[in-house]
């Protein structure tokens, strides 16, 4: 069981947060970009509508680097992550589904509000493609 | 394993999932666990849903075992449909090829969805 009372005399006794030499502090150099695996853009790590981006705005392309959780940072793969499919939010949000080029895992990421809509539109055309199952069944149900 | 042991292995695991059926945990419907072109079927051909039974991530069994729910199909270089599920208690994804036989009405609704709900309005595309 905790002594809570030899604490408890410490309770108002407010010590100052020391400084902390953190490597994604603001001064760091290039601490808030990274350079996009698929098309080399230099992009930063802010994005809007989304608390941390995790894909490149111009060409959707990811690196792996999240293990079970979201943001958890704990994979060691790194490969390359290829926009593959798109599926939509019961609250009609869009989402990302990346497909490592190295292992294979799948992941789903919200779209973010500078994503390039010419990317984003041909993955959700392509099931509608030419010569695909949907548009072949489309034209005999027509 | 040779290769003629492992068409060995795989011919008598078909011989065994002949007679082999399982209840869908989604729609309750049996199905034959073998789909029309003899490979072992992962997802109910009526609904879509699959039960999470292998760990994609370490590989190998999961012990999740709960529903997984259809939320998106993948076109492959090759032109052959994935279905990508989602486990409903862990959130893992998971991608399996579709069958001849898998509701074609759930298969193309999921594929028009995004279109159906742009996050933008299409009218920038012009005349995509
Ligand atoms: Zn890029
Ligand atoms: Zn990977
Ligand atoms: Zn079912
Ligand atoms: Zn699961």
């Amino acid at each position: 069981m905790p002594r809570r009372t030899q604490s408890g005399g410490r309770k108002n006794r407010h010590r100052p947060q020391r400084y902390k030499d953190v490597l994604h502090g603001n001064g760091g150099h290039r601490a808030n970009d990274f350079r996009c695996a698929g098309c080399r853009l230099d992009v930063s790590l802010v994005a809007p509508g989304t608390a941390h981006r995790n894909h490149c705005p111009n060409c959707l392309t990811s690196l792996h680097v999240d293990h079970r959780i979201p943001g958890d940072r704990a994979s060691t793969c790194h490969g390359r992550m290829e926009a593959l499919s798109l599926t939509v939010r019961p609250d009609g949000e869009w989402m990302i589904i990346h497909q490592c080029q190295s292992c294979g895992e799948l992941s789903a990421n919200r779209i973010a509000g500078d994503d390039n809509m010419l990317p984003l539109m041909r993955l959700a055309l392509r099931p509608l493609g030419a010569g695909s199952i949907a548009s072949s069944a489309l034209l005999t149900t027509l | 394993m040779s290769s003629d042991n492992l068409a060995h292995h795989q011919s008598t695991i078909n011989h065994v999932l002949n007679t082999d059926t399982f209840s869908c945990v989604w729609c309750g419907l049996t199905v034959s666990a073998q789909a029309p072109d003899g490979t072992r079927r992962n997802h109910c051909p009526s609904c879509l849903h699959s039960k999470h039974v292998m760990d994609q991530i370490e590989g190998g069994p999961s012990a999740c075992g709960s529903k997984m729910s259809p939320i998106a199909i993948a076109v492959l270089r090759t032109g052959d449909w994935m279905i990508i599920h989602r486990c409903v208690r862990c959130d893992e994804l998971t991608s399996n090829p579709v069958s001849t036989d898998d509701n074609q009405l759930i298969l193309m609704r999921m594929a028009v969805r995004p279109l159906a709900q742009p996050p933008f309005p299409l009218e920038a595309f012009g005349t995509l």
